[in-house]
């Protein structure tokens, strides 16, 4: 229990001195996280608004795969992106591998699905009279969906939110595409799994109650939305 | 009178259930009519059909002349000379001045016309004052009277009404009733259901009634 104790101390006293190496993972993780976010939204609403307000006989199919794909674990998504970013595969000459471009593109492809299905089931709660009476009202359909986008909008607000906390818990993608290279690709889970695998508990224990402090934070605004 | 809806043989399917099938049917401008029938009859889905929302499964409508075709901007160019108004109204979030130039910024209107439009059809259902309210905190009268003065902002060729006398207080029912009987003479055509025992009569009021779908009677 000491030793805890103590760890957490000493986490604590890492954090409060604005260690380079803490301050470094935390800014590497919010920032690469913070982009695939973004770029997750503009592929993710999109897709989740056109999957709820079409008719088409494939809407089942593209249900099932937007759910799938939530479930994918994030070294798959590593090792697949890894393949196509690789010096032999088909874009290891733009040089991405190991850069913290490498880890937003992973991040959107994890983070995508997330925010297309959560858009979706906004879609799905908003009320049916929302589309007629914009259109009645002489919108048309781009305009109908911005104004169905403007009322979801705390839903839509919440899958982003969603895909944020996706892309910054996660380790797999971060470690394979990043390579977890000192003050340029280290998230905060990265620097976890590796400090602490070298016995620096203390180190580890200091990025893991920031990573936490943000979850929390996230969560806490996903809560908020949620209930409004 | 010209006319200004055809319909011919047309149905509404939703899977094995006809929820409208009409043979022949015309609509003139400039009048008011009733349309009337039970529960399920298929009067709401008629609406829908003749505000260009609901496409039919089959058959031919025309408006003013033209046919309409359900694949092309036509409809979105006829939508909007016709405006529907729900029974129960949806109002976006915001304010009662949003939610009444919604059409009109849909359309570039924009400024000193929009606020215009807006004042006056706030002014025609007695809601002067009301611009800077939040529509999602009115009654259930007053939420219908900004529906129905966003509606009026647009001048609509065509309105059709869902039972828009249902479910409010008396003072609302006169004020829409008067409102409604007005807009013929502007040249507006309504179409408007109801289950009112006394529908607003007059020389210039048609008749519609509906019966599993089909026109049971009608006074053109």
């Amino acid at each position: 229990m000491d030793f805890l104790i103590s760890s957490f101390t000493d986490a604590l006293r890492l954090i409060g001195s604005f260690s380079p190496d803490v301050v470094d993972a935390v800014r590497t993780s919010l920032s690469v996280s913070a982009g695939a976010t973004v770029f997750a939204a503009l592929f993710g609403i999109p897709v989740g608004l056109a999957v709820g307000l079409t008719d088409s006989r494939w809407k089942g199919f593209a249900v099932t795969a937007l759910n799938t794909l939530m479930a994918v674990p994030t070294v798959v998504v590593g090792l697949l992106v890894y393949g196509f970013l690789s010096r032999q595969g088909p874009l290891g000459t733009l040089g991405l591998l190991f850069t913290p471009t490498a880890i937003v593109i992973g991040g959107t492809l994890l983070a995508s699905p997330i925010v297309a299905n959560y858009t979706l089931a906004s879609v799905r709660g908003a009320d049916p009279r929302i589309l007629p009476t914009a259109l009645t009202l002489g919108a048309g359909p781009f305009r109908a969906a911005a104004t169905l986008v403007g009322e979801i909008r705390f839903g839509v607000f919440a899958a982003v939110i969603a895909g944020f906390g996706r892309v910054v818990a996660e380790v797999g993608v971060a470690m394979m595409l990043g390579g977890n290279i000192r003050g340029y690709t280290r998230t905060m889970t990265t620097a976890i799994a590796l400090e602490t695998s070298k016995g620096e508990f203390s180190f580890g224990m200091a990025l893991g109650i920031v990573l936490m402090s943000v979850a929390l934070i996230v969560n806490l605004f996903l809560s908020l939305l949620q209930r409004r | 009178m010209t006319e200004l809806y055809r319909l011919r043989s047309v149905t509404k399917r939703y899977g094995a259930n006809v929820a409208v099938d009409i043979d022949a049917l015309t609509i003139d401008s400039g009048r008011l009519y009733t349309l009337t029938g039970a529960n399920g009859a298929g009067k709401s889905t008629l609406l829908g059909i003749l505000a260009f929302l609901t496409p039919p499964t089959t058959g031919e409508i025309f408006y003013a002349g033209e046919r309409i075709d359900w694949k092309s901007g036509i409809v979105r160019k006829r939508r909007r000379k016709v405006t529907l108004l729900h029974q129960s109204p949806y109002l976006f979030g915001g304010t009662v001045f949003r939610n009444v130039a919604y059409g009109l910024k849909a359309r570039g209107i924009a400024g000193e016309a929009e606020r215009k439009a807006v004042d006056r059809a706030l002014e025609t259902v007695g809601l002067e004052g009301f611009r800077d309210r939040d529509a999602r905190e009115l009654s259930g009268g007053e939420a219908q009277r900004v529906a129905m003065a966003r509606a009026l902002a647009l001048d609509p060729e065509v309105l059709l009404l869902d039972e828009p006398l249902a479910n409010i207080d008396r003072e609302t029912v006169l004020l829409l009733e008067t409102v409604i009987a007005s807009l013929p003479s502007r040249g507006t055509t309504v179409v408007m259901t109801t289950h009112a025992p006394d529908p607003p009569a007059g020389r210039n009021v048609g008749s519609i009634v509906l019966e599993g779908g089909k026109i049971a009677h009608a006074d053109l």
